[in-house]
This record gives structure tokens, C-alpha cells and sequence, in this order.
């Protein structure tokens, strides 16, 4: 469980990034923080993880303070994967990769192999294991960022724009990755994006950030379809969200918006 | 009245010559001819760290100098000498775009162009591989890589952080690579820059430098 | 019959010591239009990219067979800057393609390297800088740039030279929406104004399908479609795999014609779609 109480941080001689913020995020939880670029909701990540520390107001993390907390210090609590694999793979092997961070706590080697193998099966990277990781595609590559992340058995995951730059296909297979992960085995998942049809199809609870501070926490039905205006966060209307609502139906994929389309034309005559 | 990069370069080698032959009276009259050139030229933060950084440096000089015994009086010569020197040095950059300087080097020095470019290109990334260590950092530490402890364990797990940078920089110097030869980088670079022509301010100041070059032979006669 | 910018004729092309990256390709791009080129992750996107600005293969060796043509001249034995002057290639990672300290001198590097009088270079770095909405920026660092700048800076020093071809790898890829909006934007008008021929690769469709006129759909290394937009769409809405890759608004037109065995507008953007379905399936939801 995550909980921060009225944050305030800023960048030294900058304006603030983020105004006194109050949430709360359950265990178990699959979210999507969202927000246009520099709406803070990156910054707020950090602060969940102890990257930085916020200038007032204090992060709980399981009841816990953590400013006095160093990333290294909560991996296995939390696991935080960055948007570039490239700039964090030191392994040569797939296997060793994600080895590294038990390794790092120091683990038994029996547990060492027992966590990195859940890490890669619940990534469908089991078949990879001896591959070199520079060789994997890119979308691969990211699974491993999750893999490497999940290996701490930590309880929440945190995934700062893991779709980007990857084809509908490839983002689907790595949600539904995710999905499983929140579903079998309970770990809350935080997701930053600005896929607005991403948070729409995965996520179960919605947080919007505008300016720095939280303009919306609630379900994802609620942001998409109810009647306000996302331009006013600087946000887009996903095509499928916005054909929706103008037949006033809540489909998530074509092939239900047709049917839904269809049905009700036919219901109507 | 503007020098080019060229006469600067002349003039900034010149006094790292300089300071071995004119008595300390000159040079400091030089460093102090120096700092308000270089103040003049720019005041940032930048600056004015950079100065610092200097004097520091300086002091621990002077200071091991002395350790070693070395009197009093020639270790703040010493010190007083390399303040000088890479001082000019501070000038030189405060003052010129690299990007003229290189071109002065492959012009009028024959420095092959490729060496020349290195020296633009190396200086345009480090902003970016400094972002990009500071992401990796991050990363790791995420993964339960910690700095703390002693300067040698830190030291050692530091070296995280290499393996990925460098894989990177490859990658990007592959883009690179390709990209000067799609802009047709090569010979005609520099030499179809506008010429650096050498103009009134040039003259005055190599003849300065030349005066001052051979002080010690004119000084006799006086 | 209108001339083709780039044309391939039964070209394959394998990397060293690997398998075919591409297989008999056929292709025409046609002067003066914006062609996307589709497919999924893999099927030899960026590799045709290369082949057309002659990097493939004379940079990265393998082997190949056939031909490659822009703007009907072989770019067998030609030079790769020479090739760029006709046919400007911005690839992905703009970042790494930067290599100069300022923007101005980032603009004229190109046109430097191939002998323009020193005049004409200030003149048409300052247009070109002008023409991606950063003018007179000639003496900003890189690091006084942002992420978008940047990019617009590179789209400008491959413009600086002036090509009637320019083809854009992935531009998009590493923005968040609202700059890849401004961006395609900024090409559409560049586009219109010189009558250019663009050619780009991007897989979130949404993001160009107001301006597409001509598509290219690749998988595996080979052509699936070539050809107007309308066309191609419909090849590749018949592939299970390929069908996702589409715009979701295409989707849906394509799905309801062939449940309902309908005909509808080639919708360019939402409000046409909205406006046709409700005329075709009545006042729905009012």
C-alpha cells in the first residue's frame, strides 16, 4: 500500500512539480496514472519509489516513511521499470539479467534461481533464458526490463511508458502479460502513460494529474465516458472512446462497438 | 575588434610559453589581464564555478609543493604559473565557438578534419551521457544496487553503471556513423566554411605575442 | 500516368550472414505522395528505408539482387550524400543524429559538406529553420533545445538540402501524442507547401490518417499491398495480423461493411464517421 500525504515537491529554483497530493493506492490494484507531458505524473512515481523525496508532506509506503529511504532499500517492496530497456542492461545473458537484482540482496542461490525463474516465466521469457539480451527485439526487451524488476518479488510495479514505440500487437501481449501478473499473483501494478486507450482497456482505477495536481482518482468508465472534457487536462480521447460516446454506448473494441452499433439500430426500427 | 580563432589559439599557446619566460611580476599582471577579459567576455554561473574550481586546484598545488618542501616563495610561482596557463585556456573556450576553433585547427594547423570533428561531436554528447548515466544509475540502484559504503566498494559497484552507457554510446555512435554519411561529411567540411580572414585586431595581438615572446632578447637593449 | 519518386524493381536484400531481410520487392512510390509504409515489428521497415537513401547496401554490405531507383536514376554506385540531396532520410533516434553544438551549425552541415557558397548556407539555414517553426535559433546549444526541438532541428537540416523525396523512420516513436500531433502537422504543411513526396514509417495510424494518400504494407520482408491508401487498407484488413495495425476508426469502417454488407466513406477523421454512422444506423443512443 502506497499513501502520500499532502506532497509538495519542486526542482531547486523551479516552479512546483507537484501540489500538495493526498492518495491511496490498495494492494492489488492495477492503475493508470495519467497526465499530459509535464503534468508531474513521473515525478510522482519517483517519489513512490524514493528516487527523490519530496519537499513537504511525507510517502507511506505499508504504513512506513520512506524519506529516509534509498530506491535500493524498498526494490523489494516496489519495482520500478524505466522506458529505455537499453540504458539498463549489463548482462550478458537473459538469465543473468535478471538474476542481478536478487543477487544484489544477497540471496541463497537456490532462491536466487527460483525468483529469476517465476521472473522469466511470468514474462514469457522462459525460452530466452541463455539468449544475449542486446539481440532481443525491442518489445522483448521491455518484458526483460519487467522480469529483471519482478525478480525482487516486490508487491507493486511500477511501469514508466512501457508501450512506447511498440505496435498494437506488441502492446497487447505485454498487457496482458501485466494483467496476469495483477491477477495471479495479487502484485499491484501502476502504469504511466499517455495511451489513453491503454488506460482504458487495462486499468481499473484512473488517476489523472494536471499542473501538479490530482484532478481525477476514479474508474476508468467514469473519465471516458462521463461528460467531462479531457482537453482540459491536455488529454486525448481514444477513437474507440470517442465513437462510443457519440452512440452513447461503452464499447472497448471494434468488434464490440459494431455489434453494440448494430444491435441497438436494429432494436430501434 | 575581433580576433579570430586562430590568433586566439596562437596567443593561448603562447602563454602557456609565456609563463616559464617573463618574471612573476608580468605573469601576474597577465592573469589579472586574463580574469578581467574573461568576466568580460561571460559572467554566469559557469564562469564563476569554473574560476573557483581553478582556484582550489591552484591552492592544493601550492600546497603539495610545499609539502615537498619546495620554498615558499617558488611554490607560489609554481602555483601562480598554472593558474595562468589554464586560465587561458578558460578564455580561449569562454570566448570561441569550438566549432571555429576546430575550424582553425584543420585550416591553418592541417589537423586531418575527422580528429577536428571528434573534438565537436565528443563535446556535443557529453550532455547526453551524463542524462543517460543518471538514468542507468537509477535503474540500478531500483534493482537493489546501492552506493553506500566504502570509496573502493563504491568505486567497484560504479562500474554498473559503464557496461550499459558504453553499449549505448555504440548504438548511438552506429546512428551517428550513418548520419554524417548521409550529410556527406569529408574533406570539403571545413574547408567550405567561411574563411577565417585575419583582420586589424589579429595583427595588433600576434604582435603583442610576439613582443612579448621575446622579451627576454629586446629587454637587454632597453 | 504520374512519375515514380522511388521505384524498386525485384529487389532482395540479406544483411551479412543472415537470412533475406527482403524478398522480391515491387514497388512504385508515387511523386507528390504521402505514403506510409505499414507492418509489423521486424517485417523489414527500416531496411527499406535504408535501401532507399542507398545506405543498403553500400554501408552495410550483404548481398542483394535488383533495383533501386529515386526519381528514376539507380542508386547503384552512387554516392549516399549525393543520393540524400533527391531523397533526405531522417532515421529513428533523432537524438544520435545530431552532430553538431548549434542548431545553425546543425542546418548547414550538409549543405557546407557539398560546397554551397558560404552565403546561400545562412540563407537557407535560416529559411529552413524557419520552415520547422524555430527561427532564429541559429546560435541555441542542443542542450537549450527540448526533446521536440530537436527533432524539428533535424527534420530541418534534412530539408536544409532540399530533397523532393524525404522519408521518416519511426519519427514519432519516442514523443508523447500531443508533440507526434504537432509534428505530423508541421510535415503536412511542409508537404503542401513544396509539393514534396513524403514517405513514413509509423504504426499508430491515428497520428497521419488525415493526410495518407498512398500506402505500403510489408510482413515478413515482403509486399502485402502497395498502392492508395483505400486499397492497401482493405489488403491488409483481410490478414488477421495485419488487420490491428490499421486505424481504429478503419477498423470499425471495415468491420460494419462487412457485417452489414454496406459501403461507407473514406472517413479521415472522427466526425465524418460519426456523421456517416448516424445517417446510416439511424439516431442510435439519441
Amino acid at each position: 500500500m502506497i499513501e502520500t500525504k499532502e506532497v509538495n515537491f519542486a526542482y531547486r529554483r523551479g516552479e512546483p512539480v507537484i501540489n500538495d497530493i493526498d492518495c491511496r493506492i490498495e494492494d492489488g490494484e492495477f492503475i493508470a496514472l495519467l497526465g499530459h507531458n509535464g503534468s508531474g505524473k513521473t515525478t510522482l512515481s519517483r517519489l513512490f519509489m524514493a528516487l527523490m523525496h519530496p519537499r513537504s508532506g511525507a510517502v507511506y509506503l505499508d504504513g512506513e516513511d520512506i524519506a529516509k529511504k534509498e530506491p535500493a532499500d524498498l526494490a523489494d517492496r516496489i519495482g520500478y521499470v524505466f522506458q529505455n530497456p537499453d540504458l539498463q542492461i549489463l548482462a550478458d545473458t537473459v538469465w543473468d539479467e535478471v538474476a542481478y537484482g536478487p543477487r544484489n540482496k544477497k540471496l541463497p542461490a537456490e532462491q536466487v534461481s527460483a525468483q529469476v525463474e517465476e521472473a522469466l516465466a511470468a514474462t514469457g521469457l522462459t525460452d530466452f533464458a541463455e539468449v544475449y539480451p542486446r539481440t532481443l527485439s525491442f518489445g522483448q526487451k521491455r518484458r526483460l526490463g519487467v522480469a529483471a524488476a519482478l525478480a525482487l518479488k516486490p508487491r507493486i510495479l511500477i511501469l514508466d511508458e512501457i508501450t512506447n514505440g511498440q505496435d498494437s500487437l506488441e502492446k497487447e501481449q505485454m498487457m496482458n502479460y501485466l494483467r496476469a501478473i495483477n491477477e495471479k499473483r495479487g502484485i499491484t501494478v501502476i502504469l504511466i502513460t499517455h495511451d489513453m486507450n491503454i488506460a482504458r482497456l487495462y486499468a481499473r482505477r484512473v488517476l489523472v494529474l494536471h499542473n501538479g495536481s490530482l484532478v481525477f482518482d476514479d474508474v476508468p468508465e467514469e473519465l471516458f465516458n462521463g461528460i467531462k472534457d479531457l482537453g482540459e487536462w491536455g488529454l486525448e480521447q481514444p477513437t474507440m472512446a470517442a465513437l462510443s460516446r457519440a452512440f452513447g454506448l461503452y464499447a472497448l473494441t471494434v468488434g464490440d462497438f459494431c455489434s453494440q452499433l448494430v444491435l441497438k439500430a436494429g432494436e430501434q426500427q | 575588434m575581433r580576433v579570430t580563432a586562430f590568433t586566439q589559439l596562437i596567443t593561448v599557446l603562447a602563454v602557456t610559453a609565456l609563463v616559464f619566460i617573463l618574471p612573476v611580476q608580468l605573469v601576474s599582471f597577465v592573469l589579472v589581464v586574463e580574469l578581467v577579459l574573461l568576466l568580460y567576455i561571460r559572467h554566469d554561473r559557469m564562469t564563476m564555478a569554473a574560476i573557483g574550481a581553478l582556484a582550489v586546484f591552484t591552492g592544493m598545488m601550492i600546497l603539495l609543493q610545499l609539502l615537498f618542501r619546495s620554498p615558499l616563495e617558488t611554490a607560489l610561482a609554481g602555483g601562480l604559473r598554472m593558474l595562468v596557463m589554464t586560465m587561458a585556456f578558460l578564455c580561449l573556450l569562454a570566448a570561441t565557438k569550438i566549432q571555429d576553433i576546430a575550424q582553425a585547427l584543420v585550416e591553418r594547423f592541417r589537423l586531418p578534419c575527422e580528429y577536428a570533428f571528434m573534438l565537436t561531436t565528443a563535446l556535443r554528447f557529453v550532455p547526453d551521457f551524463l542524462a543517460d548515466s543518471a538514468v542507468t544509475l537509477d535503474a540500478q540502484s531500483c534493482r537493489g544496487y546501492s552506493n553506500r559504503g566504502n570509496v573502493f566498494k563504491r568505486m567497484y559497484s560504479y562500474l554498473v553503471v559503464i557496461k550499459p552507457l558504453v553499449m549505448r554510446a555504440v548504438a548511438k555512435s552506429d546512428t551517428l556513423a550513418l548520419s554524417m554519411e548521409l550529410k556527406g561529411f569529408g574533406a570539403n567540411t571545413y574547408k567550405n566554411m567561411k574563411k577565417q580572414e585575419l583582420g586589424t585586431g589579429d595583427y595588433l595581438m600576434l604582435t603583442i605575442v610576439f613582443l612579448l615572446s621575446t622579451y627576454k632578447f629586446w629587454v637587454k637593449y632597453i | 500516368m504520374k512519375n515514380k519518386a522511388v521505384e524498386f524493381k525485384n529487389f532482395y536484400y540479406a544483411y551479412n550472414g543472415d537470412e533475406l531481410a527482403l524478398k522480391n520487392i515491387n514497388f512504385g512510390i508515387r511523386e507528390g505522395s504521402f505514403t506510409v509504409l505499414l507492418g509489423p515489428s521486424g517485417a523489414g521497415k527500416t531496411t527499406l528505408c535504408k535501401a532507399m537513401a542507398g545506405i543498403i547496401p553500400y554501408y552495410y554490405g550483404g548481398r542483394y539482387a535488383g533495383s533501386v531507383e529515386v526519381l528514376g536514376e539507380d542508386t547503384k554506385g552512387r554516392r549516399v550524400s549525393d543520393i540524400a540531396m533527391k531523397l533526405g532520410l531522417m532515421l529513428e533516434d533523432y537524438e544520435s543524429q545530431l552532430v553538431s553544438l548549434t542548431a545553425g551549425e546543425e542546418v548547414s552541415f550538409s549543405l557546407l559538406n557539398h560546397g554551397f557558397p558560404p552565403e546561400e548556407v545562412a540563407e537557407r539555414t535560416r529559411k529552413a529553420l524557419e520552415d520547422v517553426g524555430l527561427p532564429g535559433r541559429e546560435n541555441y546549444q542542443m542542450d537549450e533545445l527540448s526533446g521536440g526541438q530537436r527533432q524539428r532541428l533535424l527534420l530541418a537540416s534534412v530539408l536544409a538540402v532540399r530533397p523532393r523525396v524525404i522519408v521518416l523512420d519511426e519519427p514519432v516513436s519516442a514523443m508523447d501524442p500531443e508533440g507526434a500531433v504537432s509534428l505530423y502537422k508541421l510535415l503536412y504543411k511542409l508537404y503542401q507547401k513544396y509539393g514534396m513526396t513524403v514517405v513514413v514509417v509509423e504504426h499508430n495510424l491515428d497520428f497521419v490518417l488525415p493526410y495518407i494518400t498512398d500506402m505500403i504494407v510489408l510482413q515478413d520482408g515482403q509486399i502485402k499491398a502497395a498502392g492508395c491508401f483505400e486499397e492497401a487498407a482493405e489488403k491488409a484488413y483481410a490478414d488477421r495480423e495485419l488487420r490491428h495495425l490499421l486505424p481504429a476508426l478503419w477498423q470499425v469502417r471495415l468491420e460494419l461493411e462487412q457485417r452489414e454488407g454496406i459501403r461507407l466513406g473514406s472517413w479521415r477523421n472522427i466526425g465524418e464517421a460519426i456523421s456517416e454512422l448516424k445517417e446510416k444506423f439511424g439516431r442510435v443512443g439519441l
